[in-house]
């Protein structure tokens, strides 16, 4: 069982009695993690990969622990954790680094975020690929049959999210991740919203790409990870070369390193890198699974709760065994952002409204042209605030629709 | 004209609650004529000339402008930005201590009378619907208008949200 009241402890952003349940869009930063990101830029402030005096290489062990640390977060090899700003530009790397053309297939599905979503339409209107999203049933339920149809001989690679960032759906990755493989297409899941909350583990799903966000994972932004598979390496063109990607440069040849820093141009962005490894170092000292239960209790307690609220519509599925502590809703014909602002004036529980980078998924299947609201929980989150977000959307019900 | 609210001006009514007027006292009266619903020469205080009409504000006044102070933020809507929202506060350090807006009293009179208008006196929110722009205002003073067309609808809205509320000032 998770000491929530340690834990909270930990998050200055708490302190004052707020209650965050917009963890979905962004998490919030513990103190260790901020700590040893200060740490860098005061006690051995330098560049990495680049120097050989002392602090540099201090720098240098400091971000390679980082992502060791991030590795094992999901079971990888540091090999094959590139660094990069987040989970979009780890889908982008993929996308422009596969090399498709015309002819070539891609699946992904309704559920997806934006950036697993619009870089897939962009490879259509540019290299004229095919693009098939398989669509899921109003509770965001996918069925492996429209993947077995959809997936064939061209298909080059199937992107599909872990996690719903709207409906809190889980997809039943593992399957499709065979059904892709045995007809010789890459998978790349999107793990923004799953890794932070489970134990993800890249050997046991098999999965060829694995994108997600330090910024979603109790670290700080401008740092995420890309998985790739170490012999699939070779085959990606890097999105961006320049500095530290290289081998070898002459006056008119180049050679790129193999490995991930030949993906990674540029100085990276140090602090925040060691702050994401601190970060999956966190996570992992409190124990995934821990997170998972916690999150699931919260969970049944919401959905309970939520039931209970006149004139509420929760989209998604109603079992909490089938999804994660993400929950959109609308109430009554209360427009989205009204209803977030009168929950933050009122009781200051902060929520997201608006549509949350899922459009399709708005438009095509929950059919709220509004938008709706999205209350996440984690692992800093306690049935107290939970209470009181309930209470509060019941008297909002009550008195305002 | 400044707004005066409702206990300004039963503190100009001659609290007797005589009955002569036909309600049972007079701040039922008072709300009754802050809804148009009576003349004062209903009652007969006023009608004899111990009260004077002029102590009390003849029914919402018309703002003009929005003093600039008071604005909190004009920006794009998140969910459209060919649409904005406009944030002001009204509170002043007289009503700092009770808030800006009774939204007890706001929903005895106003509730169901206003078209669109709904009170929370328990959350402290009145928001009202329109083509506008909805508006919505907070006990301490803080108001809003979402989704409207332009900065001039956005105040024209504003302005007749608080003419709506103007008995209810603190």
């Amino acid at each position: 069982m998770l000491d929530t009241e340690a834990i909270r402890r930990d998050f200055p952003f708490l302190r004052e009695g707020r209650i965050y349940l917009d963890s979905t869009a962004t998490s919030l930063t513990p103190e260790p993690v901020l700590n040893k990101m200060l740490e860098y830029y005061r006690d051995y402030r330098a560049n990495v990969e680049r120097g050989v005096y002392k602090a540099s290489q201090i720098a240098t062990d400091a971000l390679e622990k980082a992502r060791g640390e991030i590795a094992r977060l999901i079971n990888a090899k540091p090999e094959e954790i590139i660094l990069v700003r987040n989970t979009t530009e780890g889908i982008n790397l993929v996308a422009s680094g596969l090399g498709l053309k015309k002819g070539d297939r891609i699946v992904t599905t309704i559920l997806e975020h934006h950036s697993n979503f619009i870089v897939w339409l962009r490879a259509r209107d540019r290299v004229k690929a095919e693009v098939e999203i398989i669509m899921s049933n109003d509770e965001g339920f996918l069925e492996l049959s429209d993947f077995n149809r959809a997936i064939n001989g061209r298909t080059r690679i199937v992107a599909v999210t872990q996690t719903s960032n709207v409906l809190g759906v889980r997809p039943p990755v593992k399957e499709i991740i065979k059904i892709a493989h045995d007809k010789g297409a890459l998978v790349l899941l999107d793990g923004a919203q799953s890794v932070p909350h489970m134990k993800v583990d890249v050997k046991a799903l098999g999965c060829d790409f694995l994108a997600f966000s330090g910024h979603k994972m109790c670290g700080p932004t401008g740092a995420g990870a890309l998985y790739m598979r170490e012999d699939l390496q070779e085959r990606i063109e890097p999105l961006c070369i320049g500095g530290g990607t290289i081998e070898d440069v002459g006056i008119d040849y180049y050679r790129l390193r193999s490995g991930p820093t030949g993906f990674e141009a540029g100085t990276p962005a140090i602090a925040e890198v060691i702050g994401m490894g601190a970060a999956a170092s966190y996570l992992m000292g409190i124990g995934m699974p821990n997170i998972a239960s916690h999150e699931a209790r919260l969970t049944k307690t919401m959905l309970n709760g939520l039931a209970e609220v006149p004139k509420l519509t929760l989209y998604g599925p109603k079992d909490p065994r089938d999804r994660a502590g993400i929950f959109s809703f609308n109430l009554g014909k209360l427009h989205p952002h009204d209803l977030a602002i009168a929950l933050d004036a009122t009781a200051g529980v902060m929520v997201r409204s608006g549509h949350h980078c899922a459009l399709p998924l708005h438009k095509y299947i929950l059919k709220a042209e509004n938008g709706t609201v999205r209350a996440s929980v984690s692992l800093y989150n306690t049935e107290q605030d939970v209470e009181v977000f309930l209470s509060t959307l019941s008297e909002i019900s009550k008195t305002m629709l | 004209m400044k707004i005066r609210s409702l206990y300004e001006n039963y503190r100009n009514f001659p609290k007797t609650d005589c009955g002569y007027c036909g309600n049972t006292s007079c701040i039922t009266m008072l709300r009754r004529y802050c809804l148009g619903k009576l003349p004062l020469s209903k009652c007969i205080y006023f009608r004899a000339g111990a009260y004077n009409a002029s102590d009390l504000s003849c029914g919402p006044p018309v703002l003009k402008g929005m003093p600039k102070s008071t604005i909190s933020y004009i920006r794009p809507c998140p969910s459209d930005s060919d649409r904005i929202t406009v944030e002001i506060s009204l509170l002043t350090p007289e009503n700092s201590k009770y808030g800006y807006f009774d939204m007890i009293t706001a929903e005895k009179i106003f509730d169901q009378v206003v078209p669109g208008l709904k009170i929370s006196p328990s959350l402290g929110i009145a928001r009202q619907e329109s083509e506008g722009g909805d508006v919505m205002g907070f006990s301490e003073g803080r108001m809003l208008v979402q989704r409207a067309d332009s900065e001039g609808i956005a105040f024209r809205q504003l302005s007749r949200f608080v003419r709506s509320l103007w008995a209810a000032v603190n």
